[in-house]
This record gives C-alpha cells, structure tokens and sequence, in this order.
C-alpha cells in the first residue's frame, strides 16, 4: 500500500511535497502507468488540506507528464514519453544543469557530483539505493 | 404498580446499556488517544493513563449507582415517569461531566512532541469510488422517494377525509401528517450521514500505514453500511406505519400496539446488535484490528489537539473533510469548521421545525 505524507513543519510548501513524492513513486516504476490516484477531493480530505493545494500539485504533475487528468476518467498515471521531445529535453538539461551549478556551489566535488548522478538513476531504474555505502 | 416495574425495567436497561458503552469506550480507542486528548502512543501505555483509565471505571459505576437510586427513588414516590426521566438525566449530564473532567485531566498529559506530530498528514494512493458509497446513495434515494410518497399519500388521505367525514379530519391532521413529517426529516437525514461517513476522513497512522490503511477502510465501510440499513429500515418502518394509522383511523389505533412493538424491538435490536459487533470486532477507527501499525504515532486531524473542543467537536476550515473519526465515543462526527456541515445541521432543523410547524398550522386551519 502506497502512502503520501506530508508534513506543515517543513519549510517546502504542501503541493510541493506531494508532487516531489508522486514523481519519486512514477519515476521509480511504484505508481505504473494507468494506475488511478485519489480524486482531489479525496485526498484533500484525507490529508486535511486545501483542495487547491492538491489541484495545484496535479496540475504541475500534468503539465510534467506525469499524470493525466480527465473529467470522468479522473486522475491516472501517465505513461512516459516514447520519444524525448527537444524543446522539453534542453528545458530539463537547464534545470539539471543549475541544479548540478548549485550543488558545486555549495561545496561538493565533480567526483561526489558523479555518484550522486549515478545513484538517482539507479534508484529510478530499481538499483535503489544499495550502491551508496560504496 | 404495573407501569411502575415496566418503566423502572427501562430505566434499568437504559442505565446498564449507557453505562457499559461508557466503561467500553476506552478499550476500544484508538492507541495515542485518552478521553479525547491525543497523549501519544508511548504515553497512552504509561501508568499515568492507566490509572486514569482505572478512575473512570469506577466514576462510571458510581454514576450508573447514582442514577438507579434517584431513579428509583423517585418512582417509588408515586411518580415512576418522572423517576425514570430523572434517572436518565442524571445518567446523561452526569456522563458528560464525567467525561469533561477525565478530559481535562488527560489534557495534562499531553507531551510537546504532540504538537509535531500534528502537523504530520498520511493518505493512502487509493483511487475509486468509497465502498459503502453504493448503499448509501441506494438508501438515500429509496429514503427520498419513500417519505415523500408517504407525505402526500398522508395529505392526499387527509383531504378525501376533509370530504366525506368533516367532523373525523378536524380533530386527526396532526396524526396523520406527524409520522410521515418525522420520515420525512429523518430517514434521509441518515441515509445522507451514510454517504457522508462513506467519504470521511481516514485517520491513518505514520511510517508504512499499511494495516492501518485496511482498518480504517474496513472500520469505515462497515460503518457506513450500517448507518446506510439503520436508514432504510427506519424509513421502512416508519412509512408502514404511516399508511396503516391512516388506513385504520384513530379510533382503531391502539389495536396496532403489538404490531408497533414488534417491528420497533426488530429494528432496535439488528440495530443495537450491529453496533455491538462492530465496536467489538472493529474497536472505534479500526483500533482493534491494526495491530501491524499500532505503535506508530498517529497523524492527520485526529491528533492535532487544537482541533478539538473538549474532544468531541472538530473544527477546521481549512480542511475539507465534512466527516472526521471520533475521538472519544463511536464512529463519526463532523468538522463544524466546514461550511457544508454546519449547512447539513442548519437544514435538518429546519426541516424537521417546518414540518412540525405544518402539522400544527394544518390543526388549526382543519379545526376552524
């Protein structure tokens, strides 16, 4: 059983957490394509939250690729793109690459920077993250 | 002398009923809970809780005392209805303080951790429709066409009197029009409290939630189904009886006693026998059966100790949840921070205000 937290202590704001937690479980293959998520309404109740705040983190998801959104059909898991399209990939290369800019920024090594790199994609892929401790 | 035993006999049962619910109630909240204040999971197994919990055994055998000796005090004074009214206020009022206290007392316990943990949410990336949903839009749309169909069968009926036998219609609109206008507030009052307690909040725990996830569904579900029964049986009930008080007229109307009878202690008892089951087997929230989870400290509105008026009224605006889970008591209550909630009381009463009002206008005019 998949659960979504979130926690109003933390500095990131709500919709953010629950759109960074649903794009962890799409990209490491836990939520599959087509699978249904909660109506807005239902996961705003369970959660206690606004039901903008969850509108807004499915929109953003949307507007990813993330999931889809359809009136009847309701919420769903997307399924990814066959083919990269080339405007979004430079979009995405940019943010990585000031991601990356900032992380150097802050101190770590290209060598720390490889790992880190390395280990996201496993645990994207299912290697999860069992490399780390290497 | 008769009456007497009889309504000391009620007055027995009802202090016992009442009186065990309340020595149940904390043996089957949920853990981290204490007389509606969220303590924590740890604390609620310390000595401090138990001998709280100890104290209110005792304080709700004292008051159950209390309430058979003034009840029947007063009823072998010559007045057995008065004893029996007395008693009960006694018991009720004399509950609720006692619970107001035990309140407080466990509001002391309350660590700062708490707070924290308050501000954690948990839901399950369940999608679909709630189950339980589907009888309870059933129960509201047979509720809806049954009591209205009642209604204007009682009106219809009043009129073809008002022709043919004036002097009858003038002193029996009030009895015809009073139990169809009672089906007519309550049966989809409760039909809609189904559906509503079928999308209700589920309070889950931290870390997996997995066992705590199937207990609150399950909890919920069944819940929902029974609330979705009670109405259909009442609406059943009361619309049969509606039609049959119509059809045999008041002079004939106490020759339907057994029959009212019967079907009453049916409906209260698959009624009264199914809230026992469910407490029994589920505990209040699924608390008995979420055994994988239990440590795990509790998130959501329900340990948010802000959000509770004495730990019985939740309040929270920014929540959109119409129904919460209880903490102190049984099944569900509503967030009175909802505008729709308060807009579902408001209407209930004024509904049930209207139709008595209908009833009582219809006398006169009929009478004049």
């Amino acid at each position: 059983m998949l659960i979504l937290t979130i926690d109003r202590a933390l500095e990131d704001p709500v919709y953010r957490q629950v759109a960074d937690q649903l794009r962890r479980l799409v990209a490491s293959g836990e939520l599959v394509p087509g699978t249904a998520l909660p109506s807005v309404r239902q996961l705003a109740r369970d959660l206690g939250v606004n039901l903008n705040t969850i509108a807004r983190a499915y929109r953003l998801l949307e507007s990813e690729g993330f999931l889809v959104i359809r009136d009847r059909a309701g919420v769903t898991v997307a399924a990814p793109a066959e083919e990269i399209e080339h405007s979004a990939r430079a979009k995405l290369l940019d943010e990585l690459t000031a991601t990356l800019a900032r992380l150097r920024q802050a101190g770590m090594t290209t060598d720390d920077l490889m790992t880190i790199v390395q280990i996201e994609v496993l645990a994207i892929d299912g290697g999860g993250k069992e490399n780390e401790d290497d | 002398m008769t009456e007497a035993v009889v309504v000391n006999l009620f007055l027995t049962v009802r202090v016992l009923l009442v009186g065990g619910i309340l020595i149940a109630l904390p043996s089957i909240t949920r853990k981290g809970l204490l007389f509606g204040a969220y303590i924590g999971e740890t604390l609620a197994d310390r000595n401090a809780a138990r001998q709280l919990r100890d104290s209110w055994y005792i304080g709700c055998v004292i008051l159950m005392v209390l309430s058979l000796l003034v009840g029947y005090g007063i009823s072998l004074s010559g007045r057995p209805l008065a004893g029996n009214l007395t008693g009960t206020g006694v018991l009720l009022s004399g509950g609720l303080l006692l619970y107001l206290r035990w309140y407080s007392k466990a509001r002391k316990l309350v660590p700062p951790a708490a707070a924290d943990q308050a501000k954690r949410s948990a839901a399950p990336l369940v999608g679909g429709e709630s189950q339980g949903a589907g009888l309870a839009k059933f129960a509201l749309g047979f509720c809806l066409l049954a009591s209205f169909a009642t209604y204007a069968y009682a009106v219809g009926s009043y009129q073809d009197m008002l022709a043919s036998v004036p002097v009858y219609a003038r002193t029996s609109f009030y009895k015809i029009i009073l139990l169809p206008s009672v089906n007519l507030a309550l049966s989809p009052f409760y039909a809609l409290l189904a559906l509503l307690t079928a999308n209700a909040k589920r309070s889950l725990r931290g870390g997996s939630g997995g066992g705590s996830f199937e207990a609150q569904d399950a909890f919920r579900t069944t819940v929902a189904k029974l609330v979705g029964w009670m109405a259909l049986l009442i609406c059943a009930f009361m619309s049969y009886l509606s039609v049959r008080i119509i059809r045999v007229g008041p002079s004939e109307v106490r020759t339907l006693g057994l029959e009212i009878l019967l079907m009453a202690v049916l409906v209260i008892v698959f009624i009264g026998f199914n809230l026992f089951r469910i407490m029994k087997q589920y505990g209040q929230g699924g608390a008995l059966i979420e055994t994988g989870s239990a440590e795990a400290p509790l998130t959501n509105g329900i340990a948010d100790n802000t959000r509770w008026i004495g730990g019985l009224f939740y309040v929270d605006r920014e929540d959109p949840s119409i129904m919460v889970e209880s903490r102190f008591g049984f099944g569900y209550t509503l967030n009175y921070g909802n505008p729709t909630a308060i807009l579902i009381v408001v209407s209930f009463i004024v509904l049930s205000l209207a139709l008595i009002a209908v009833a009582v206008i219809g006398t006169r005019l009929g009478g004049g």
